[in-house]
């Protein structure tokens, strides 16, 4: 049955501006792997006039729907807004734990000051040795995911309408794109084996030749990926049907097709690395996991041991991975009352996804710019008060990696409860994939319980696990930062300096991430 | 009151929520499925394709989840007890995303790309409003559950019809003499600043004066207000009664607040359940409640006195007595607006039957079948109750029911008469051409 504050002015093109440093002065390395009005006068109110105004307190709205709110208050009308398991967040006290998120991000920076600098780098060292495994399965595991994406496409355009009843929407969305990426980040790279690309392309390599005819220009970087990521985050967060079985199947299906094809002009290695981006998120994800795979041994490692070593990245990169935290914070904060407050549209009479394409396009952007000036103004402001010589570059670069413990802390965040109710209706909808009344893992009849997720308890305990994820993110962000920027600075005091400001940029964004989870929203 | 007719025989089998919705596959008749292969066997024709604009995802997920529940269990009792004239009922879903502009894509959609003979089921009144005109392009029947004065304000077109559920207008109407009677003659109105809550704003007060009650203020609240004390010292000192119909998440809050305010004294409160559908009564927040009013379109907690219809229907659908999901108590249900569903795809079986339909070619037959059609006895097919229908509106009538929170549960004390909620028309569908 659904606001972020008015964008302040964008940083200017200033020789002093961070923008037009790093501009200058970035690495051209490559990317990883080696990458209201007031409430109504009391008898007041318009009915199928002008559209009241929605804004209540918080500034005018940035723009109105005049048409779209006149269609719908023309007429009476009833309204449904589910009081839905925010109301029960609404009702705890959020407002310590966005304190106490603030607080513990700032205690881990005193105490990681205090401790030995190269205290991140002993820990990331150690390993326990698990166990010896080939990739002899690889290609095999990659044919059969490649064929299961095949079989997944095919319902999409000849399974069930129903988006929770297809297997298409519910694998990609949920599954892959709420589970694997938290499988990645917790554990290691599975993408590595599953990815339907890799197996086709040996069969094509081996009937084609192992040499790639064309060569994907060193200046590009990792843009073909920052592209392609926005593209898909526009169409997760933006597009109006997403779920749509035979949309979602167009747009997965030539989206394999036209990525393979790059496989084959410019060769799997560069296309995985810097265009395919769902490959590349998941792999820097998976730097994160605790699995590490070094030859053919496997072995445990803390969070973050792997980033020990990791080169810093071009500019395209450190975009690449502020994308991915921009975005899904854009889609926590498109939800808010907040955010659909500054446009005039009534979140308790959402006009739906298509009337709001305008705004979410320009929110997806803003989100990004925003981040990205704070970034690098954080690190900028990092770099100067140590007094370094190093270039700003150079250290953006390396530090961006700790934001990804922070994206992937918003994504247990924003997709906790999509995975524990939209994740059984996959585990049914894959049991009879095209709707023929097939059982084939006998789970095709099981009753969704959509409870596990509905009423006030579930709603405590999911608000303390997701703002646990948050506090844990920017924690964990402290500490990686805290451990690269010891290779940046001979001096423990100036490395600790060095990260003030972004440090307090972590903090803001705690607070933020919170304040996402706990505000009211659609 | 007996299942003669066997609506509810299900030949104990549990509901499979595959068969009847999950279905149609594109471009694949059900009749494949083997769910539906004992049904096909006792039928000669094509299955009759009812196109379901279903809310799956969007804002109105939680309520389109049991919509779709209460549908798949009504076409799986019209299927068991041999379809519509002779022919099974096949339901097709398209996902509309509680989305206005997606809900006339999916219109069209539903009537020409998987051929159904008919569309139903919407909810929310945006995508109700943005589809008729689709509808009434195409020629095909709308029928909506969706509970907004629209139709029968005459706004929309004669392709849409709403005889499954009463419309908000005579629901206010039908409740205002008990409140009058019962809750005080002074009322406070507190509702959210926008249409949903201008239909309570301009409804209420007429029919309260009627009764011989008078509202004393009307308290707008604007929709995105998380925080309601600052609005409560603007209740006049001598108001009797609380009239409060707000909406979405900060529900739980305002009723806290209110709480607050008052301490263990206050007015009475009246609410509409639509404020929490779906939402535990017994929520942490909503404790000063206990005592209270609702109106509810059918109640949510099995009543000592219910029908034998009432209870069949209830198992049928899968609610408990607590007016939860069977076997899953936290997934609360939206009670008092998806009997709707149910009882709709009956009026529609009734109106096919009395059209003798037979494909698209019948259209319009339908619609003035439906038109014709004036009652609904309560039974298993209403077993919310009796209703009237006027075929001039589109627009069905029916009891309301005040339903007092008590002992963590909603009792129904009061069961208003049909012709409570009666209104002057104020269109005429029937003089428009089909």
């Amino acid at each position: 049955m659904a606001s972020h504050p008015h964008p302040g002015p964008l940083p200017t093109r200033g020789r002093e501006t961070p923008t037009s440093l790093f501009r200058l002065k970035l690495p051209t390395l490559a990317c990883p792997g080696g990458a209201a009005k007031s409430p109504s006068p009391l008898w007041g109110g318009v009915r199928g006039g002008g559209a009241p105004s929605y804004a209540n307190g918080l500034g005018k709205p940035l723009f109105r729907l005049p048409i779209l709110i006149a269609a719908t208050s023309l007429l009476p009308t009833s309204a449904f807004a589910h009081a839905s398991d925010r109301g029960h967040v609404l009702l705890l006290p959020t407002g310590y734990y966005l304190l106490g998120g603030a607080v513990a991000v700032a205690a881990s920076f005193l105490v990681l000051a205090l401790l030995p600098p190269d205290l991140p780098a002993r820990l990331w060292r150690g390993r326990l040795p698990l166990v010896e495994a080939g990739e002899g399965l690889r290609f095999a595991v990659s044919l059969l995911s490649f064929a299961g994406f095949a079989m997944l496409v095919a319902a999409g355009f000849f399974g069930s309408r129903d988006p929770l009843s297809n297997p298409l929407p519910l694998t990609i969305w949920t599954l892959l794109w709420a589970g694997l990426v938290l499988v990645q980040g917790v554990f290691g790279d599975v993408w590595r084996w599953l990815n339907p690309w890799y197996g086709p392309w040996r069969l094509a390599a081996g009937l084609l030749g192992p040499r790639a005819p064309m060569r994907l220009p060193a200046r590009l970087g990792c843009w073909p990926a920052f592209v392609l990521f926005f593209a898909f985050a526009w169409f997760e967060l933006v597009d109006p049907a997403p779920d749509d079985p035979a949309r979602l199947a167009t747009a997965a299906g030539l989206y394999w097709l036209a990525s393979f094809v790059a496989m084959l002009a410019f060769g799997y290695r560069p296309w995985t690395r810097r265009g395919e981006f769902l490959t590349l998120f998941l792999a820097m994800v998976a730097r994160f996991g605790i699995v590490e795979r070094k030859g053919r041994r496997l072995s445990l490692c803390l969070p973050g041991a792997k980033l020990w070593g990791v080169a810093p990245l071009s500019a395209s990169g450190i975009a690449f991975i502020l994308l991915a935290l921009s975005s899904v914070s854009f889609d926590g904060l498109a939800k808010t009352f907040f955010w659909l407050g500054r446009f005039g549209v009534n979140p308790l009479e959402f006009p739906g996804r298509t009337a709001l394409m305008g705004i979410g396009t320009f929110g997806l952007g803003l989100t990004f710019v925003l981040l990205a000036g704070a970034y690098l103004l954080a690190v900028w402001l990092g770099q100067r008060a140590a007094g370094s010589s190093i270039e700003p570059g150079r250290a953006a670069g390396l530090l961006v990696w700790s934001i990804v413990p922070i994206a992937l802390a918003y994504h247990v965040a924003h997709y906790l409860t999509a995975l524990l109710v939209d994740g059984q209706y996959a585990v049914a909808a894959l049991s009879d994939p095209f709707a023929r009344g097939w059982d084939l893992f006998g789970t095709a009849d099981m009753q969704v319980a959509a409870g596990v997720a509905a009423g006030a308890q579930s709603a405590w305990w999911l608000w303390n696990v997701e703002a646990g994820a948050i506090v844990l993110g920017h924690m964990l962000a402290v500490f990686v930062a805290h451990g690269l920027a010891d290779r940046l600075h001979a001096d423990a005091g100036r490395a600790a300096l060095s990260q003030l400001p972004l440090t307090l940029l972590m903090i803001a964004y705690t607070v933020f991430g919170l304040w996402l989870l706990s505000t009211p929203a659609v | 009151m007996t299942d003669r007719k066997g609506f509810f025989d299900l030949s104990g089998q549990r509901l499979n929520r595959r068969t009847a919705l999950k279905g149609l596959a594109a471009g694949a008749g059900l009749a494949a499925a083997p769910g539906f292969v004992r049904y096909a066997q006792a039928q000669s024709s094509e299955p009759i394709r009812i196109g379901f604009q279903a809310h799956r995802t969007g804002i109105g997920a939680a309520y389109g989840r049991w919509y779709e529940r209460t549908t798949n269990a009504a076409v799986k009792a019209i299927n068991a007890a041999g379809g519509i004239n002779g022919r099974q009922v096949e339901i097709v879903v398209e996902d509309d995303g509680t989305d206005a502009a997606r809900g006339a894509e999916v219109v069209a959609k539903l009537t020409n790309q998987h051929k159904c003979d008919i569309v139903y089921g919407t909810l929310f009144s945006n995508v109700v409003i943005a589809s008729a005109p689709t509808a009434g392009e195409l020629k095909v029947p709308y029928y909506v559950v969706s509970e907004g004065y629209h139709v029968a304000s005459g706004k929309l077109n004669r392709w849409c019809l709403q005889p499954g559920i009463t419309d908000v207008r005579a629901q206010v109407t039908a409740v205002a003499p008990w409140i009058a009677a019962n809750a005080g003659k002074k009322v406070t109105m507190v509702f959210p600043d926008y249409a949903f809550g201008y239909d309570h704003r301009d409804y209420l007060p007429p029919a309260l004066e009627k009764a011989g009650g008078q509202v004393v203020a009307k308290i707008a609240i604007p929709p995105t207000e998380s925080s309601f004390t600052k609005y409560f010292p603007q209740i006049p000192a001598g108001t009797e009664a609380i009239y409060h119909v707000m909406v979405g998440p900060a529900v739980l809050t305002f009723v806290k607040e209110l709480g607050d305010f008052y301490g263990s004294s206050g007015p009475k409160l009246f609410g509409f359940i639509d404020s929490l559908e779906a939402v535990d009564i017994n929520s942490p927040g909503l404790e000063y409640l206990d005592g209270s009013h609702f109106w509810e379109g059918s109640p949510r907690y099995a009543q000592a006195n219910d029908s034998e219809a009432e209870k069949a229907y209830r198992a049928a659908v899968g609610i408990d007595d607590n007016g939860a999901a069977v076997g899953d108590p936290k997934d609360v249900s939206t009670a008092a607006h998806m009997f709707g569903c149910w009882e709709t795809l009956y009026v529609i079986k009734k109106a096919m039957e009395d059209a003798s339909y037979k494909g698209p070619q019948d259209r319009a037959k339908l619609v003035e079948a439906t038109e014709a059609l004036t009652e609904f006895a309560e039974g298993p097919e209403h077993p919310q109750g009796k209703k009237v229908f006027n075929g001039k509106i589109h627009q069905v009538f029916g009891s309301q029911n005040i339903s007092k929170l008590e002992g963590g549960k909603l009792n129904v004390v009061h069961k208003t008469a049909i012709e409570d909620g009666m209104y002057e028309p104020e269109a005429d569908y029937t003089t428009q051409p089909l």
